[in-house]
């Protein structure tokens, strides 16, 4: 399986803002351009480019093959699970044998702090294609799918299924279908409904979707980096992928970067290096708290350097009730009170609920509210009180992970930030700035938490 | 046999609380909360009855 052309391509180690292991042509890729959905010049890597930097794709794989091989890597699923890969792939393969699957590359990245998978796509997409049709052939699916949110992402990905045509591979037909820019839409069950033409809005269901996915069969679903490091571990081999590893993750992984930094941007960073040791590198400063892994994540308070020395992975992280999520590390200066931010983010998922479930419609405005309370220092303790009656009638409730998430979002500020709140229930805040923006929030989706505190 | 309620047809019309007292509660907004979902035979009329009467169609009484 190990291919001779490995011995060229350096398994990342440390942080590098460009991602050296798969594009040495990617130019600074600053969020917020991608915020607002324009392009860069960035360059596509042809298929010509591609394999004479990659080498050939790589044939003839078997089932126990590829789990062994995803097995020993340790590859987990990077949209946020941390699940895994080979489980979700024998899931996959012992649920159904005879009747087939469908195989989905999930690009939807509905986060707006990340821009991991876009411009993963659009650089670099015959890498994802790659590990997308040869796990097709492995498990010999009906059909293979790449969900994709923006345009040259999707005109990327078309531009290189042409050229795959044109040379005569034989493969898997992959089908690109169109993410809407909703946050619910990168859901799993909004991904499958999409692909099977209906709304992009999640869909309740007690089984999952390795067992019943698209048009009810077992579906192998998992974020396109995913995939991009399959079409690395399976052409270099396990022991290439873990060569760079150090902690309890391996291989490396895209993370973006933005917020109170000077070179905000997409990172490759080897597992074992600390939050700080990327932070430098995105020239940080000013740094009050980091927000790990994005809206769905946790908060890590910054009190002074040691609290940066903390590794970025997700046995590390687990320890502070944290983890790396979608790879995203947004960073808040001092000028911006967390709590603030924290519940400016929550009032923006509140309006991002799909509105399909009635603790969903109305429980995330009562929170928010509630959180806005305590943010703004109006009246904490009604905010605390208030929050304490309203989650239990929210939480595991939804038809889908959204209102969990925000409630994860809610618990992380308040174990966070304990001593800011105390200050705000004195009527004081560490920063004193009545004109608050956020820091992380797309330009588009500032909100009015005053509005909110006063629902 | 359990019972499931899909949170994302219901829309808090409550008729399965009337049935299934012992299982259903209704919250603050009037959408019903399974207090325990594990179906006693005793009770497989009633929860039947609740499925058919659902207007939304979102219960199910499934295996486990
Ligand atoms: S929980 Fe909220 S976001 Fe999820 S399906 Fe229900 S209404 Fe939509
Ligand atoms: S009867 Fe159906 S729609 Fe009405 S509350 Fe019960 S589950 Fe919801």
């Amino acid at each position: 399986m190990t291919d001779s052309t490995s011995t060229s391509i350096m398994a990342p180690s440390g942080a590098r803002r460009i991602t050296l292991g798969w594009d040495a042509n990617w130019k600074t890729s600053n969020p917020e351009i991608a915020f607002a959905g324009h392009s860069q010049s960035r360059t596509r890597l042809s298929l010509a480019e591609h394999i004479s930097n990659y080498g050939r794709i790589p044939t003839g794989f078997t089932y126990s093959l590829v789990s062994d091989s995803l097995r020993v890597a340790n590859l987990t699923g990077r949209g946020g699970a941390k699940f895994p890969f080979y489980k979700k792939l024998a899931a996959v393969y012992e649920a159904d044998r005879k009747k087939g699957c469908y195989i989905v590359a999930n690009g939807a990245e509905s986060e707006p702090l990340s821009i991991k998978d876009s411009m993963l796509l659009r650089t670099n997409p015959h890498l994802v294609i790659d590990g997308l049709v040869m796990i097709a052939e492995v498990l010999g699916a009906k059909g293979a799918y790449i969900y994709v949110k923006d345009k040259e992402a999707h005109s990327a990905i078309n531009a290189a299924l042409r050229e795959r045509r044109e040379r005569g591979f034989t493969e898997a037909k992959v089908t690109v279908v169109d993410a809407p820019a909703t946050y619910v839409a990168g859901q799993e069950t909004s991904v499958i409904r999409r692909i099977e033409k209906g709304p992009a809005l999640p869909k309740f269901s007690i089984e999952r979707v390795a067992v019943a996915g698209v048009k009810g069969q077992p579906t192998l679903l998992s974020n396109v980096e995913t995939f991009a490091h399959l079409g690395l571990i399976l052409r270099f081999g396990a022991d290439w992928y873990r060569s760079g590893r150090s902690g309890f993750d391996s291989g490396s992984r895209l993370v973006t970067v933005s917020g109170s930094v000077d070179r905000p941007g997409l990172y490759e960073v080897s597992s074992g290096v600390a939050i700080g040791d990327i932070l430098r590198e995105a020239k940080a400063h000013s740094v009050r708290a980091v927000l790990v892994g994005g809206y769905f994540g946790g908060w890590l308070n910054v009190r002074d350097e040691n609290d940066l020395k903390l590794i970025y992975d997700d046995s590390t992280l687990g320890e502070k009730k944290l983890s790396i999520g979608a790879g995203i590390l947004g960073v808040l200066s001092k000028e911006t009170c967390p709590v603030v931010e924290a519940a400016s983010i929550v009032d923006y998922l509140a309006e991002q609920s799909a509105g399909q479930c009635g603790p969903c419609i109305h429980g995330l405005p009562e929170i928010s509210t509630a959180f806005a309370r305590i943010a703004l220092s109006s009246n904490v303790d009604r905010g605390i009180t208030e929050l304490k009656a309203v989650i239990p009638l929210v939480e595991r409730r939804g038809g889908c992970q959204h209102p969990d998430g925000v409630i994860a979002h809610v618990r992380s500020t308040v174990a966070a930030f304990g001593e800011e709140i105390k200050l705000h229930k004195a009527g004081k805040c560490s920063v004193a700035s009545s004109n608050h923006q956020s820091m992380l929030l797309p330009k588009n989706a500032q909100g009015n938490l005053a509005a909110a505190s006063g629902r | 046999m359990k019972i499931v309620i899909d949170p994302t047809r219901c829309q808090g019309h409550g008729t399965c609380a009337a049935l299934l007292a012992e299982y259903i509660e209704m919250d603050k907004w009037h959408y019903p909360i399974l207090s325990k979902n594990q179906l006693k035979d005793s009770h497989m009329e009633a929860a039947k009855k609740a499925v058919q009467l659902c207007p939304e169609l979102a219960i199910k009484i499934v295996e486990g």
